[in-house]
């Protein structure tokens, strides 16, 4: 880590979010162009006093949380599976949908005293999710498709992220029961917050207001 | 099987040279400090029961501990902090001394944290402990003694941060909600997560309390922090004048612009009970020192003394140190070799080298050639054959 009067540096998880991001900074009127146009470049200025970062998800929260980056755009899906330490500010609106329990249409998944198996990309979320139910399940980490899971007769039903519902739909499953909303996130380092307390609290105001 | 015979545990490292001389000069230059302001240095055993932290306030998650078993089946842990086996010893074996007790420790605590976040599970800290005191001079000590800790760190960026936990928990008590819900709170304004905190109160009700509570997150920077947290609050009022007290006392001494308030600082494995602080670097993602005032954790063991203290993660410290300073491992002044036959007489000379202060190595090779050879490779300057004379 290097020593300070660097621009203010915020991690954008790459694609959509980071599409809506720039969307919303160039509403706020910063030059993004270095950003639209960005080639292969993984750091990029947006402005004289913005650095932007592009990573994926999960990293977004690691850089974060060690402070290399200030601030952060992460989904809250990935903040609920990884959890950290960091400052979640803001509630950038975009990035909707929904954590949810899913599988095979008509089938009840809460029938019976069969431990369950579930399929999800995100361990954690599920994990924490049925501990609150009281419900011991067994948990299979999938890393593509999770929809093929409970298809192939690997597990019961799966969690994960869901949207309009159509993929689910067009392989013959349903949503059993929601699990909690998800958007996008502004997140803070814990030090830079007090460090460079102006410079962020006002790149944050202009944030809020320039919110749908 | 997999052998693991080449490589240190997860979570753990070995220090060489400038790492282990940047760790013992900080330990160096803080236990003079702590030692000048009257502290007397205590170890505690790296192996604890696990019942000294899994007392009725439970301030440390089991999953973050590691345990082991003793030869009679009882669940031993490996240390992950030093206040709670000081509270022990100050509530037995110093349970007479006349207070207040000044102790302090430099020694590990090991944490079991998420594997590969680029956090360490062996932390090096340093810390004082000023139990027996509730006074108001008893804090000016603790939190001038941490404020001299992070100025000797050369490094002018330091920020020092004051917080009082007790704000919060006299607005939470006097609303009618469960401990859940107080907790949910709490977690949120500790993340200063202003949307749901927003809901989540709303969902409450609309009062004084929960505005106050909304506000919360919000309330940190520098004086101006006072005026809005007294306007949010009346029966805050007694701890705003006691943390503006300290703040204009500090900042008295010279320390103004280093010195911040967050009336939000709330973390959950707190066994604070009052005024609570934070010391940050640039260049360190988290902070580097922290600490407050702990008064019911002594209870906890039986002995029911008020206390303070801080501790300062020392590898954190040293990270950012070796940024701005070098601390290279010292080159030897001069390497002496000996003859064939002149061995002793060589060890001889070295020594009266060494009488000189200068550091003074043997040569271990059967040449001169290739002592000449080695010498150069490690930038050894000066060469002494001794032989039938010393040159």
């Amino acid at each position: 880590m290097e020593k300070v009067n660097r621009p203010l540096r915020i991690a954008l998880t790459k694609g959509r979010l980071e599409k809506d991001t720039v969307g919303l900074l160039e509403k706020i009127g910063y030059d993004c162009a270095a950003v639209r146009d960005k080639g292969r470049r993984l750091i990029l200025p947006v402005g004289d006093t913005i650095e932007v970062v592009l990573a994926k998800a999960a990293d977004v929260i690691t850089y974060v949380e060690n402070g290399v980056c200030d601030m952060g755009v992460v989904g809250k899906d990935t903040i609920m599976e990884m959890n950290g330490k960091f400052f979640e500010i803001a509630d950038l609106g975009f990035g909707k949908c929904r954590f949810a329990l899913a599988g095979k249409k008509g089938t009840d998944f809460y029938s019976g005293y069969n431990v369950k198996t579930i399929a999800t990309k995100y361990p954690n979320v599920s994990r924490s999710f049925f501990e609150k139910k009281g419900m011991d399940v067994d948990i299979v980490k999938i890393e593509g498709s999770v929809e093929l899971a409970p298809l192939l007769g690997l597990a019961d039903a799966i969690v994960d992220i869901v949207e309009t519902g159509t993929t689910l739909k067009e392989n013959g499953l349903e949503v059993f029961e929601d699990i909690s909303p998800i958007s996008a996130r502004l997140i803070v380092n814990m030090v830079s917050l007090k460090m460079r307390q102006q410079e962020i609290e006002s790149l944050i105001k202009l944030i809020e207001e320039n919110l749908n | 099987m997999k052998r693991y015979d080449l490589l240190t545990p997860e979570g753990t490292k070995d220090l060489l040279f400038e790492d282990c001389a940047v760790r013992r000069s900080l330990e160096e230059k803080l236990s003079r400090i702590f030692k000048s302001m009257g502290y007397c240095e205590i170890v505690t055993p790296g192996l604890e029961f696990f019942d000294i932290f899994n007392l009725n306030s439970r301030y440390f998650p089991q999953e973050s501990m590691y345990k082991l078993v003793d030869n009679k089946g009882r669940i031993l842990v490996v240390r992950p902090d030093s206040t709670l086996p000081i509270a022990r010893v100050a509530a037995t074996r110093l349970k007479d001394a006349r207070l207040p007790l000044r102790l302090f420790y430099r020694q590990n605590v090991y944490r079991n944290k998420p594997a590969m976040r680029g956090r360490s599970d062996e932390i090096h800290q340093m810390g004082i402990e000023l139990i027996g005191s509730d006074s108001k001079r008893a804090d000016l000590e603790v939190l001038t003694g941490a404020i001299e800790v992070l100025s000797s760190l050369e490094n002018d960026s330091f920020r020092f941060e004051l917080g009082d936990i007790g704000y919060f928990r006299k607005l939470v008590e006097r609303l009618a909600i469960d401990k859940e819900t107080k907790e949910e709170i709490r977690s949120l304004i500790e993340v200063k997560n202003y949307p749901a905190l927003n809901d989540l109160l709303d969902s409450i009700g609309s009062n004084e309390i929960t505005s106050a509570l909304k506000q919360l997150p919000r309330l940190f920077g520098g004086e101006e922090v006072f005026e809005k947290a007294e306007r949010l609050f009346e029966g805050g009022k007694d701890i705003i004048a006691n943390l503006r007290g300290i703040y204009d006392s500090l900042t008295a001494l010279g320390y103004n612009g280093k010195i911040t308030i967050d009336l939000g600082l709330v973390n959950k494995l707190d066994y604070y009970t009052g005024v609570v602080i934070k010391g940050y670097l640039e260049g360190y993602g988290d902070a580097v020192l922290s600490g407050g005032r702990y008064n019911k954790l002594l209870a906890e063991f039986g002995y029911d003394v008020p206390a303070t203290g801080f501790a300062v993660n020392v590898d954190a410290a040293a990270k950012v140190m070796k940024q701005t300073n070098s601390y290279p491992a010292p080159v030897p002044d001069v390497i002496v070799f000996g003859e064939d036959g002149y061995e002793i007489k060589a060890v001889e000379h070295a020594a009266e080298l060494r009488k000189d202060g200068l550091i003074a190595e043997l040569s271990v090779f059967d040449t001169y050639e290739e002592t000449l050879d080695y010498a150069k490779e490690k930038h050894i300057g000066r060469i002494v054959c001794v032989g039938e004379n010393i040159k």
